[in-house]
């Protein structure tokens, strides 16, 4: 540790820290935008000039690793006159079309010019153009509009650095660089959208979110990615219960600063809610009815002594799966499989530059063996299915793709279907019975990530309608079916009393989760799934 | 007496490089310079003269089979080669005549040349006659200025030139 | 001043290896090689010699800065970039005689303990690169170099990497990554080159003329070079001399004569019996000075001194006919032309000093341009850029306002208002890699 004092602030940092994190440290935000903490730095911007004591020239806070001692201030005048020019050169050039710009509201040009710029500026020239490159698209998801780039090469180091996907370079120098692919091929990478993510301006932007909302409108959640069971960590924005996008919110230990675009681009999926209410099957239509029929009629359905299969979801949340185990399984007696299923690979980079790779597209299928459900692949699926001529129960009807199945729907059809959905499938079109359930923003729960990190996802809004979050669905369906589920009222409470239930999560508390980057479950309990 | 002492340059039309392979002697030359490094990469700069010399130009077809064959990305090396001015990624002309444009050039005069190759040839800086004979551009400073003004063509430097060396010169260049 | 650098100057085939040996070529190499490399450092560190590449940082000093005791390869650089404008000494030094080069890369090679160098040589220079490719092989011929030189045990590779256009791979770190195959883009320092420098490894990086100095030191001793010029400014000189002189050139003399003496003795005085306007006294990058001070000395301190520098000692002479404002359009074009474009106020800054000094020289000047050029040149040099590449376009733009100020003044003072629809901007000036972009 060493000992520095920034602007009369004297503060103990790790030695190696640069100026710039030591400053965030005591609360001081230097300007900044070709340092980004998981990039290499390069020094190139020269916004974040610093002046430190007995040093004859200004510093780059960036590229300057602190020394015992060292008396720094990034608020003198020559500091400030020097931030000053250089937020002028790089106004210099830029469009300043804010009004028309996607990524006002979180533009660091936008944002420093007003806390550390000047009012005016000298500048009469005009300015300089990329006339092909204004607005096009880079790739699928990602927009270029070169006018605005500040050619602080962060896009570029994002694909050497993190994706290691190298197809962003800078072309030409000088005062006409710009930023392109390989002979303008399209830039086309997992996680291509990164890097309008590290764009500190407009200059690349994301397709799927251009002029629908302005940011600052947008409330935001936190909450954790459902593609896959690497768990990234992101920020849902949202408002009036639509969901606007996904982004990366920083986990070091999973994610780091970025989420893969299959992730990210499933924000739309959060919109597509077709089943609102319950739906009951008469007269062969499925119509809507109320929770109290519902319940009934699932009664009538799944009277005592039926053979019901219970076919859970890995892409439940810890606690709804704890219900369904105790419940259904223990208390009811009930046989239940959790399927799952093999995706494409997916993978991510952490704050360690360690590379997280998954080939399980579900976000809980670690949860689920930890809690000690019987979890099975396609052909276990088949046979739990195909094997009984009682009910069965999906809790959630995007379980496994065999569940959208011709074959699967064909085979069990005459026997009576009851499901948990909140978009219709092949499968809650053939159901007698289908509940509404919420979307993934519209409850709370904890996800085990296939590093066996137990993560929060929080609620961003409430469930639309008539739908219910899925640990309620399976609380009410449990007291119709006449197994007392005691007083259950929120998912903290199940969780509270997961923790002293399953070893894997001894010592969790929702307090814990959303204030640690993930809890990761005991390591001897981890290896057992 | 003739001053003029220029070989054309042949421009490998681009259909002729839709799919570039090294053949042996080039990849003898490669080879040669690699061991003059410690890595592949260092090798880039030295290589892409190598194709330039080979094929008159580099279009995005040759970057590729140089990024391939030294084990880097082909963005990386067109980043590279456009950082250059040297390096042609479009087609030239048989000569490239450069004037140099820089103060102490410009102070002998050099501005004049520039104009009076613009009328001869009919073609602004950056441009080619149509014929494919000539490529016209202002270059900077070329390390020569106390000769100046200097013309470098293809390779080659003429100083001290004057309007009338440069109309010998234009006139002598063999086809 | 008897030649000592341009002693081939006027042979016949002054190039060839023979030549060379005739004129005492490669006998300072074998006392060299017989020497303990510390030696070496230490006669060249008592010389005075000072870099003659631009920044004149003294050369025994910069050697000793390499870590003898780190397990890593080291290397030398011999910079023959040769592009700030004015500057054509180590063309003329190549061209006269290129065996006194290798020889000086050969000893400093092995007062470093390299065992690798390169000649980083800008693209332009395609018959030099040739040149120095025979004299090359030539001296591997001779065992000059390669494996156990002169049966001395000692081994070493000269290699020539040829630029390919771009001035800033002068810049030392510029040049490394060049050679290591990159854009030519300044490192952050520190880590400074010769503890960090090519492929990560300790590195000298020493200009052409530096190189070729380091032989005479060795053969005629460091008493005997510091006695040519004055202290701190010691040794021979190669002065590039060009602009409006009768006889422009490259000059050997000794440091610290005067430019009244380079001027009107060596080159002739100014041409057409012009009267000297003023003078640039170390390539384009150094402030303008005016008549006043053709009596100073040519050399660092002095023209430090005279709020100038030295740099490459590339005299650029101008004669009372010449535009200011023009020069400085040129010089900034120049210049935006050649930043790498990292920092901001390089590549913006240069561009938009550039843009109002064309401004004025079209009539369009307003009162308050000549401050926003003092201010650019405020913010994009000392330390606000990465390299001195920053400092080095705003040399000129402080040079010529502080002496010749009166001159945009008055272009000024004639100029039209702006008129209301905006000027049209100017043409992307494209290197030829890009044409149109
Ligand atoms: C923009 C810029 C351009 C430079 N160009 C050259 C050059 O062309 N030749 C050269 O020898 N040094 C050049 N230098 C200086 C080198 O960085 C370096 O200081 C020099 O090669 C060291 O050699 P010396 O100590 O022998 O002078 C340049 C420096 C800068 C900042
Ligand atoms: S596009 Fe954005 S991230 Fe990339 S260099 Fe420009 S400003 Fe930086
Ligand atoms: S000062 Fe200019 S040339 Fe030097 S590193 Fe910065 S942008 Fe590049
Ligand atoms: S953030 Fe430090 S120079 Fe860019
Ligand atoms: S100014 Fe033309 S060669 Fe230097």
């Amino acid at each position: 540790m060493v000992s520095v004092t920034i602007d009369g602030h004297e503060i103990q940092v790790p030695e190696g820290t640069n100026v710039l994190e030591a400053a965030k440290k005591a609360g001081i935000t230097i300007p900044h935008y070709c340092y980004h903490p998981a990039l290499s730095v390069v020094g190139q911007c020269r916004v974040c000039m610093v002046e430190i004591d007995g040093a004859p020239k200004l510093a780059t806070a960036c590229s300057t690793q602190v020394r015992d001692g060292m008396n720094i201030s990034t608020n003198s005048e020559r500091a400030t006159e020097a931030r000053q020019a250089v937020l002028e050169f790089l106004l210099a050039n830029h469009p300043l079309d804010c009004p028309v710009c996607d990524q006002a509201g979180e533009c660091y040009l936008q944002d420093y010019a007003f806390d550390f710029g000047l009012d005016t500026t000298h500048m009469v020239e005009e300015k300089r153009t990329y006339p092909e490159r204004e607005r096009r698209m880079l790739g699928p998801h990602v927009i270029q509009n070169q006018n605005r780039c500040i050619h602080c090469t962060r896009c570029i180091r994002f694909t050497r650095e993190i994706s290691e996907t190298h197809d962003l370079t800078m072309k030409a120098r000088g005062n006409h660089q710009y930023i392109d692919t390989f002979n303008g091929e399209p830039y086309d990478n997992p996680w291509s959208a990164c890097a309008a993510d590290v764009c500190p301006v407009g200059a690349l932007t994301v397709k799927e979110f251009r002029f629908r909302a302005r940011v600052w409108r947008l409330e935001e959640t936190r909450s954790i990615c459902p593609g896959c069971s690497i768990g990234c960590n992101i920020m849902i924005g949202h408002r009036n219960g639509v969901v606007y996008r996904f982004m990366p919110r920083e986990n070091a230990e999973i994610n780091g600063w970025w989420m893969c675009d299959h992730g990210r681009f499933l924000a739309e999926d959060l919109n597509a809610r077709d089943i609102d209410r319950p739906l009951i099957r008469s007269g062969g239509q499925l119509a809507p009815a109320t929770w109290s029929d519902a319940l009934e009629e699932l009664a009538r359905i799944i009277g005592a002594g039926t053979d019901a299969r219970v076919i859970a979801s890995a892409n439940l949340s810890n606690e709804a799966l704890y219900l369904a185990k105790k419940l259904f399984a223990e208390k009811l007696g009930l046989k239940m499989l959790v399927p799952v299923e093999t995706g494409p690979g997916r993978s991510i980079k952490n704050a360690h530059k360690e590379w997280i790779r998954s080939e399980d597209p579900h976000p809980n299928a670690t949860g689920a063996r930890l809690i000690g459900l019987n979890v099975g692949d396609a052909s276990r699926l088949q046979d739990f299915l195909i094997t009984s001529s009682g009910p069965v129960v999906i809790l959630d009807a995007g379980a496994h793709p065999l569940l959208a199945s011709q074959d699967i729907i064909q085979a069990i059809k005459n026997q009576p279907i009851v499901a948990m959905a909140n978009a219709h499938t092949p499968m809650t079109r053939a159901a007698d019975l289908v509940f509404p359930v919420a979307s993934w923003l519209e409850a709370e729960g904890t996800y085990t990530s296939s590093t066996g990190r137990v993560q929060l996802a929080e609620r961003g809004a409430h469930p639309s309608d008539e739908a219910k979050a899925a640990w309620d669905i399976l609380t009410l369906m449990a007291r119709a079916l006449g197994a007392d589920p005691g007083p259950v009222t929120r998912p903290q409470q199940i969780f509270e009393e997961l923790a002293a239930e399953v070893p894997a999560f001894a010592g969790m508390t929702y307090r814990r989760l959303s204030n640690e980057p993930g809890v990761p479950v005991l390591e001897e309990v981890a290896h057992v799934g | 007496m003739s001053i003029a002492h220029t070989q054309p340059l042949t421009m490998t039309p681009p259909e002729m490089l839709r799919d570039v392979h090294f053949d042996g002697e080039m990849e003898k030359k490669i080879s040669a310079l690699l061991r003059r490094y410690p890595t592949k990469q260092a090798a880039l700069l030295p290589v892409l003269w190598l194709c330039q010399e080979r094929w008159g130009w580099l279009p995005a077809s040759v970057l590729q089979a140089v990024a391939k064959r030294l084990e880097l990305s082909p963005a990386f090396v067109e980043g590279v080669t456009t950082f250059y001015t040297m390096y042609n990624t479009q087609p030239t002309g048989k000569y490239l005549v450069q004037v140099c444009t820089t103060l102490s050039c410009q102070l002998c005069g050099a501005s004049g040349l520039t104009a009076h190759l613009k009328e001869r040839l009919g073609i602004d800086s950056g441009e080619t006659t149509p014929d494919g004979r000539f490529t016209l551009l202002g270059v900077q400073c070329l390390g020569a200025c106390g000769e100046g003004p200097v013309v470098q063509i293809n390779n080659d430097y003429y100083t001290n030139v004057t309007v009338e060396m440069l109309d010998q010169i234009l006139d002598e260049l063999p086809e | 001043m008897e030649p000592i650098l341009l002693r081939a100057e006027h042979e016949t085939n002054s190039k060839a290896l023979t030549t060379s040996l005739k004129l005492g070529g490669y006998s300072a190499l074998k006392k060299a090689l017989i020497m303990n490399p510390e030696d070496i450092r230490e006669e060249v560190k008592k010389s005075g010699l000072r870099g003659r590449g631009g920044a004149g940082f003294p050369t025994g000093v910069k050697w000793g800065f390499v870590p003898q005791d780190l397990p890593k390869p080291k290397y030398l650089i011999c910079n023959a970039d040769e592009s700030e404008p004015g500057t054509f000494k180590d063309r003329k030094l190549i061209h006269t005689d290129p065996h006194m080069l290798i020889e000086g890369i050969i000893i400093s090679s092995y007062a470093i303990n390299a065992h690798t160098a390169y000649i980083y040589i800008r693209g332009e220079f395609y018959e030099e690169v040739q040149i120095l490719e025979q004299a090359i092989a030539e001296a591997y011929k001779k065992h000059y170099l390669g494996k156990n030189i002169l049966k001395t045990g000692y081994d070493l590779d000269v290699y020539v990497h040829r630029g390919a256009g771009a001035y800033i791979c002068g810049e030392e770190t510029a040049l490394m990554e060049s050679i290591e195959g990159k854009r030519g883009q300044p490192r952050l320092k520190p880590p400074f080159p010769a503890v960090v420098g090519l492929f990560g490894c300790p590195t000298v990086i020493n200009n052409v003329e530096t190189l070729a100095c380091v032989p005479h030191i060795i053969e005629r001793g460091a008493d005997w070079f510091a006695s040519i010029g004055r202290p701190r400014n010691t040794g021979p000189k190669l002065f590039c001399v060009s602009g409006h002189v009768n006889r422009p050139g490259v000059y050997e003399l000794p440091l610290s004569v005067t430019y009244r003496e380079i001027i009107e003795k060596h080159c002739g005085g100014v041409r057409d019996g012009k009267k000297l306007k003023g003078f640039i006294p170390g390539g384009s990058s150094a402030p303008v000075l005016p008549a006043s001070a053709i009596d100073i000395k040519a050399d660092f301190d002095s023209v430090a001194e005279a709020g100038s520098m030295f740099g490459s000692g590339a005299l650029i002479v101008l004669d009372e006919t010449t535009d200011m404002v023009w020069l400085l359009e040129n010089l900034l074009t120049f210049y935006t032309h050649e930043s790498c474009g990292q920092c901001t106020p390089c590549r913006e800054g240069g561009n938009w000093a550039l843009e109002i000094v064309r401004r004025i020289r079209r009539g369009y000047g307003r009162p308050e341009d000549l401050e926003t050029l003092e201010r650019i040149s405020q913010f994009a040099s000392r330390g606000m850029t990465l390299c001195p590449l920053g400092d080095a376009f705003c040399g000129p733009i402080t040079g010529v306002l502080t002496h010749f100020r009166g001159e945009f003044e008055q272009a000024i003072a004639k100029a039209k208002p702006l008129p209301k629809k905006k000027l049209p901007a100017l043409p992307v000036r494209s290197g030829r890699g890009t044409f149109g972009m």
